[in-house]
């Protein structure tokens, strides 16, 4: 049996120029192939219940109310519209807490995910995984994508409708609402490429699932505005994506500023991305080196 | 021959073991989840009060709760939820495990009574919470609390009419688990709800009727009002919350039990 090349089906003596060029096309192919493929994986094992809806609309909405309940009393003292004019109005102040608690769920449904990759490893599929000619940033990238749209829809929903009935947002242009969609959107799925490439190498994930719960609400401003975070818990938030999209989304949506005052936010937010991916083609890259020199599939 | 009902020789087995089993390896993720959870948000009340708040609070809630004291009362609250949460995550969870372990048919076999059982893990629970809360009351020290208190006696009976809220509430929910052969859903949607309901850091009145109507289904909300009277106020247990709490307790421990071996059978049946 001839041996074919898995991108473009031709065999090893066909011409190098119509096989290269085959492979790039191909490729892409390949890589929507992939990535398909994974989010339905997705797809199939988070809606095998009804009880899903539990973690993607009840649990974040509980969270919520508590949250409301918990700051109300700060916000309602006299002197408030000096020290944060937002907090004056209660139900500005529930918006304020409600983009951040989805902000949370965004970039929270991907540490959840991310997490799930140690079932492949319990379920011995890591293997498989790591033997196919899948592409493997295709792999994490399709994986946090497809969690996250999944895991986001319902409470995202859920978001526009109170938004529109607590009547608060004021955008300075309706294209803004793009901007706050991609601001969240794509520092997100970087984000989840960069966490999974992690973890597919970890033996426990569910350390770092701990790590990010609280840590990352408390430091990206979710529950309080970032004037009230000390100076060093502020550097430590500007290295999470969330702060950024937060910041953007918070300026378009409460605030009504334009792309041209979010802009130094926006780049930041860029970089970060970039960085994000980066590392997870670096964590990916390390992590299979190691795997191939030591036979196991684990960095830490 | 079956053990008594309360055989003391049962609890000191199962005190003894999980403490060996704990000791080789203790579930690091469930106590760094709950201490930070705590710490994250008597820090969120700390700092909060001091830029939201101006180091003031609402007329409202001085009314709704009888303290000026926001960040003691948070505190309080945080501690509160931490002891429940993680008493739930012990005791509530020894069935769920022995049955992922499969060690489950093995327990039921063995003459052991359930009671004994799970009140040996609830005394090796009680224990490890204890030293985990006071790692968060430590932070909340540092960080300029100081919960009043009405009396030891009054603080002792405070803790125990909470402990018998976290075991009934643990009974019914190792049922529900076992039945269900899932944890992280029940556990998670039990813990939010009770966060929203029982008032650990806000006090209740601010809730609509209805959910502070369902509120009084949960064993914790009253077990809190006793707690509230004792470190908030410093007014001492209110009487007649703290009959409501441990009668609710009790009925959650009687339902656990009754209900109990139905799901011990039911699990047994599914896993063949």
């Amino acid at each position: 049996m001839t041996d074919r090349c898995l991108a473009c089906s031709l065999t090893p003596e066909a011409e190098p120029v119509e096989h290269r060029r085959a492979q790039a096309g191909g490729g892409l192919r390949h890589t929507a192939k992939v990535f398909r493929a994974e989010a339905l994986k997705q797809h199939r094992r988070v809606f095998g219940s009804r009880l899903v809806v539990f973690s993607m609309l009840v649990w974040p909405l509980m969270q919520l109310a508590a949250t409301y309940y918990t700051v109300r009393p700060l916000a309602a003292t006299p002197g408030i519209a000096g020290r944060w004019p937002l907090a004056a109005d209660p139900e500005r102040l529930l918006a304020f807490l409600a983009t951040g608690a989805l902000g949370f769920t965004f970039f929270f449904s991907l540490v959840q995910s991310a997490w799930h990759f140690s079932f492949e490893r319990v379920t011995g599929t890591l293997e498989l995984l790591f033997l196919s000619p899948a592409g493997r940033l295709a792999i994490v990238v399709g994986n946090g994508f497809g969690a996250l749209v999944q895991n986001v829809w319902l409470f995202a929903c859920f978001m526009v409708a109170l938004f529109t009935a607590l009547d608060v947002v004021h955008v300075a242009h309706p294209a803004m609402y793009a901007v706050v969609f991609l601001a969240l959107l794509v520092p997100a799925v970087a984000w989840g490429a960069f966490l999974n490439s992690l973890l597919i190498f970890s033996r426990d994930s569910a350390f770092l699932y701990t790590l990010l719960d609280d840590p990352m609400w408390f430091a990206a401003g979710v529950r309080l505005p970032l004037f009230a975070l000390p100076v060093w818990i502020r550097v430590f938030g500007s290295v999470l994506p969330l702060t950024g999209s937060l910041a953007v989304v918070r300026g378009a949506l409460l605030d009504g500023r334009t792309i041209g005052e979010l802009a130094p936010t926006l780049l930041g937010l860029g970089a970060l991305t970039v960085l994000l991916t980066l590392g997870a083609v670096a964590a990916l890259r390390l992590g299979e080196a190691n795997a191939q020199r030591t036979g196991r599939l684990r960095l830490f | 021959m079956l053990s008594p009902p309360l055989s003391p020789h049962v609890i000191r087995a199962t005190f003894w073991r999980t403490w060996t089993v704990t000791r080789r390896a203790y579930p690091w993720s469930y106590f760094v989840g709950t201490l930070m959870l705590g710490v994250f948000t008597v820090g969120l009340a700390h700092l909060g009060l001091a830029a939201i708040g101006g180091g003031r609070v609402a007329g409202d809630f001085v009314t709704a709760t009888g303290s000026a004291d926001y960040l003691g009362y948070v505190t309080v609250g945080a501690a509160a939820f931490m002891f429940v949460t993680h008493g739930v995550l012990w005791a509530g969870k020894a069935l769920i495990q022995e049955q992922r372990e499969g060690t489950l048919g093995a327990l039921l076999v063995a003459p052991a009574g359930r009671l004994p059982y799970l009140l040996g893990f609830a005394a090796f629970a009680f224990t490890a919470i204890v030293l985990e809360v006071s790692v968060l009351l430590g932070c909340a020290y540092a960080l300029g609390v100081r919960p009043a208190a009405s009396g030891p006696g009054d603080a002792a009976l405070a803790i125990l009419v909470l402990g018998v809220a976290v075991f009934g509430m643990s009974l019914v929910l190792s049922a529900v688990m076992i039945t269900a052969g899932e944890a992280h859903i029940t556990q998670n949607s039990v813990f939010l709800a009770i966060a929203l309901l029982s008032g650990f850091t806000f006090p209740r009145r601010y809730l609509p009727g209805v959910l502070q109507w369902l509120g009084e289904l949960v064993p914790t909300t009253a077990a809190m009002d006793v707690l509230r009277g004792v470190f908030t106020t410093g007014a001492g247990p209110a009487p007649g919350r703290t009959a409501v709490a441990l009668a609710v307790g009790l009925l959650y421990v009687v339902v656990g039990l009754l209900w109990l071996p139905r799901a011990e059978r039911h699990a047994m049946e599914r896993s063949y």
